[in-house]
């Protein structure tokens, strides 16, 4: 039996070597090959080379506990298998970028998704969890502009609170039964759910799930052009794993997922910006696959792997064709473009394979996957969640199929100062990827494929003849009301308000408590602190002396009613003066004691985990 | 894009609308269709649900726009908390 490899850890360490190779070529094969090479484990892991699935390997002992960092079932095989497979896609698209950073930060950013997929346990979870979060953050941050700087700052903070929530519900959980194996979480009503709703927190955070959405179409517009592909794939759809693994059969989650799905949609009529409406679809279709989870049936569990599988591909691709009209053009509003079809051809119809995708036409990937999840919520009898989810479709088409292209392409003549060419090489060759995989998947064999890896069996044929119709009814109807109302979708120099408006307002408000009253009440405590503080450093600076002045002090001021003795006393206290020596005292801040304090305590306990860990 | 070439896409496309209208009647009738929902009983409803769908969500979603969510680009550098 031969020793698995972590795909996830191979491409997040493998690519700390990408700056150290000078050679340009060669380091564009080096990081095309990482994934490649993930993806080669894969396909040697599910022809059982390293034992019969599921199987559980790379336990790390750490502070008493298992560490499992390769947790191997069909589950975590099916997303490990869409991650490394979007990966090699968007890897070909980023090519032609040459930022090393921006590599090494997208290859930590896939590498520790797979991380998260492959986690046995909670604490590796979490680990890896937070190096999502980092890496991605530096994804928006390497696109320079001001507006970038800012989302990050925001998305940053909206995942260090979701992953502060997640490590909270995880201490509780883990003292509660002792256990850190990361299995379906205990679901009910009460306080003794606690740890549950907390680590729930954090998974829907992470999933986008309104009103904890907003980082999400805020920041994955801002971020750089190959960035925000990956940006798409792995954030969400890592939630999604650990919403199936975590609490499935919630349902909770289904109504949250189905009102998701609409809300996304509702955002994206009113978009001006060709990303951030791709963005709002995200929210839209991850919303299937939430409420898939909530069902918790096989089939809807099935669906909702399945619709993650799909999405990511799809998803890519759109984003992969927005953006490259965005690095042509420099342009992304609605408002400044048009009319660039005779320009850009080849972008555009790869664009439409990812739309026709996504809006769940037959023969392309979405339908395969879409109406499983769609299926489940009838067979359960929840007509409000069939109408969301079907009204969903409409909007999903209606948007990126109809509105976007029309808004880009279309719609009037390119406007004078618009650059408009194909992007380069690379560029279309991944699109051209993703958009044969869309198509691969969405027809015999491949979505047969698919579905032999789904975690459960499948009892669902998606060409049966009623769904076909049923769905190609439903998207041309969808059309015709398009092609009525198409005055209306024009995009409009605007930005709509989102649930972040009120996080802003506390946000602003709490730094205004911070700036105010805080800091008035701290320079009172402060002041008062220092003065006694003073008073110490001056005794210390020569104890005999200052003690002697002190008692000459006392003495002027107790015997001041009598003349001739005090100005004895002043005579004295003017030569202890003079014989006291005064230096200045170099103070720094409270915050430095602070500072070095942390830096110590992380030392020590860096130090006391190595032991632990190195030298048992 | 010219008028001639309009003319004919939307020529072909409303072919397709009827026929897809015609394949979910006909289903209705000789096909085996599931009843699950109340609204399975109406031939071709999808057809239906797809338009009123599509249009319920313009027009409601441009109305929340309008008169609540939308506002200029500036917004958040301009107001003022």
């Amino acid at each position: 039996m031969v020793n698995w490899v972590h795909p996830g850890l191979l491409i997040l360490l493998g690519s700390l070597l990408i700056p150290v190779i000078k050679h340009r070529a060669l380091k564009k094969i080096y990081f095309l090959s990482l994934p490649i090479a993930a993806l080669i484990i894969l396909v040697l892991t599910s022809y059982g080379i390293f034992g019969d699935i599921p199987f559980s390997t790379w336990r790390i002992p750490f502070l008493g506990y298992d560490l499992v960092f390769g947790r191997i079932d069909k589950l975590s095989m099916v997303f490990a298998y869409v991650f490394v497979i979007a990966a090699i896609c968007m890897n070909i698209y980023a090519l032609h970028v040459d930022r090393d950073w921006e590599y090494v930060s997208a290859m930590f950013y896939v590498g520790s998704a797979l991380g998260v997929v492959f986690a046995g346990d909670l604490i590796t979870l979490y680990i890896f969890w937070e190096i999502m979060a980092w890496s991605s953050l530096l994804l928006i941050w390497f696109r320079g502009t001001r507006k970038a700087h800012e989302a990050g700052f925001r998305y940053i903070m909206w995942h260090l609170f979701g992953g502060t929530s997640l490590l909270a519900g995880i201490i509780i959980y883990v003292l509660n039964t002792g256990s850190i194996a990361f299995e379906r979480f205990p679901w009910g009503f009460g306080w003794d759910y606690l740890p549950s709703y907390l680590v729930l927190l954090g998974f829907i955070i992470n999933a986008a799930v309104p009103p904890l959405h907003a980082w999400l179409p805020d920041a994955y517009p801002e971020a750089t052009v190959t960035g925000a592909v990956y940006m798409t794939a792995f954030t969400t759809k890592s939630a999604v794993y650990t919403l199936i693994r975590g609490f499935p059969g919630v349902e909770l989650l289904m109504w949250l997922g189905a009102i998701m799905a609409m809300y996304g949609v509702i955002y994206a009529v009113l978009e001006n910006d060709g990303r951030r409406l791709l963005a709002y679809h995200i929210i839209s279709q991850v919303g299937y696959m939430v409420c898939g989870v909530g069902i918790g049936t096989e089939i809807a569990i099935n669906g909702a792997t399945a619709h993650a599988f799909c999405h990511i591909l799809y998803k890519a691709l759109l984003f992969m064709g927005m953006g490259a009209v965005i690095e042509v053009t420099g342009r992304s509003k609605f408002t400044e473009l048009g009319g660039i079809y005779k320009y850009m051809p080849i972008t555009f119809w790869l664009y439409m394979i990812g739309a026709f995708s996504i809006s769940g036409f037959p023969l392309f990937n979405g339908f395969v996957s879409k109406t499983m999840t769609v299926h489940a919520s009838a067979l359960i009898h929840q007509p409000i969640i069939w109408l969301l989810l079907e009204g969903a479709s409409i909007g999903t088409f209606l948007h990126t199929g109809l509105k976007l292209p029309w808004n880009v392409w279309f719609a009037r003549e390119k406007p004078a100062d618009v650059e408009a060419r194909e992007p380069p090489k690379n560029m279309l060759a991944g699109m051209g990827l993703t958009a044969f995989l869309c198509v691969f998947f969405g027809v015999y064999p491949g979505y047969k494929i698919l579905y032999d890896m789904l975690p459960y069996p499948v009892h669902y044929e998606p060409y049966a003849l009623g769904h076909v119709i049923e769905m190609s009814q439903l998207l041309l109807s969808t059309f015709l009301g398009f092609w009525v109302l198409r005055g209306m979708l024009h995009g409009e120099p605007k930005i709509s308000l989102d649930t972040d408006w009120l996080f802003r307002l506390a946000g602003r408000k709490f730094i205004w408590f911070c700036e105010q009253p805080l800091i008035t009440f701290a320079e009172i405590i402060d002041g008062a602190l220092r003065k006694i503080a003073d008073f110490f450093a001056w005794l210390a600076n020569n104890p005999a002396v200052a003690s002697r002045m002190l008692v000459a002090l006392t003495g002027a001021i107790v015997f001041k009613p009598f003349n001739p003795l005090n100005e004895k006393y002043e005579r004295d206290l003017n030569e202890l003066k003079r014989v006291y020596s005064d230096e200045a005292v170099h103070r720094m801040g409270i915050g430095t004691g602070v500072l070095l304090a942390l830096i110590f305590f992380t030392l020590y306990l860096f130090i006391y985990l190595s032991y632990g860990v190195l030298w048992r | 894009m010219d008028e001639t070439t309009l003319k004919r896409l939307l020529g072909i496309y409303y072919f397709f609308l009827f026929v897809g209208v015609l394949a979910g009647v006909l289903y209705y009738f000789l096909g085996h269709p599931h009843f699950i929902f109340l609204w399975d009983r109406i031939p071709a409803f999808h057809s239906l649900f797809g338009f009123t769908g599509c249009v319920l969500i313009i027009v409601v979603s441009k109305a929340l726009g309008h008169y609540w969510l939308m506002k200029d680009e500036d917004y958040y550098e301009k107001r003022r908390w």
